[in-house]
């Protein structure tokens, strides 16, 4: 079993065969193209996709439909062919796909980006950053809102005005 | 602002063409010449690339995540869609 020094978790051991391969990358990090999704119980339902390439590198990501059951996945017909997929029809997340939101912890709060989630084939462990460039989800969606709950319920652009 | 039909060409500059190359519904198919070093991106896959660098730059410190996993319970939500 491959075993790997990681900055965040020390000594990371992974069965060769749960390796996700992102042909493309990330969007900034386009030559890291292997993780492992490291996912810690006590820290359920977040789970650390760890760089293979850079010890230093990990994202903090959550299963979108944890951030928003309703999330509508769309990905484009050249993502599908990346990941190996049907371009006939979408994905289905759970049967055919495992979909992650990508966090960003900041001082205002963490943010999830809804805009480009990860998608990876459970049956072949290819991923993609799909950027749903049509979608209108955003790409900053606030996980702990910081106003009231009556300016919540304001569209952001109403609540800034 | 500038008009422009469905083949016709804007120039950026000496080395910058933009061809309006078709016109459909509710897109349009620009083709963009350009420069080598100058790179061509959609805008939201800049945001995407900037919001992976901020993600990436604050690293997994347990405290701040305890404090996050705390609070990520009652206030996920369904996201609203612009």
């Amino acid at each position: 079993m491959p075993v790997l020094e990681t900055k965040h978790f020390g000594k990371l051991s992974y069965e060769a065969d749960s390796e996700l391969e992102f042909p493309l990358g990330l969007p900034g990090f386009d030559d890291r193209k292997r993780f492992v999704a490291v996912h810690i119980v006590e820290n359920d339902p977040l789970i650390y996709l760890q760089s293979l390439e850079d010890p230093a590198l990990c994202f903090i990501t959550m299963p979108i439909l944890s951030v928003d059951p309703q999330y509508r996945l769309k990905v484009s017909g050249e993502d599908l062919g990346y990941l190996g997929l049907n371009s006939t029809r979408q994905p289905r997340i759970g049967d055919d796909v495992l979909c992650l939101s990508v966090l960003s912890i900041r001082e205002t709060g963490p943010t999830a980006n809804l805009l480009a989630p990860i998608v990876v084939n459970l049956r072949n462990r290819k991923a993609v950053q799909a950027v749903a460039t049509e979608s209108g989800y955003p790409h900053q969606f606030a996980l702990m809102p910081q106003e009231t709950p009556a300016q919540e319920a304001l569209p952001h652009e109403a609540a800034i005005c | 602002m500038m008009s422009r039909r469905e083949g016709e060409t804007i120039l950026i500059g000496d080395e910058i063409e933009i061809v309006i190359a078709r016109i459909g519904r509710t897109r349009v198919k620009v083709g963009i010449r350009a420069p080598r070093e100058t790179p061509v991106i959609a805008r939201e896959v800049k945001l995407v690339r900037d919001e992976n660098l901020a993600a990436a730059a604050a690293p997994p410190a347990a405290a701040a995540l305890s404090g996050l996993l705390a609070r990520l319970q009652p206030a996920t939500g369904r996201a609203r869609r612009r």
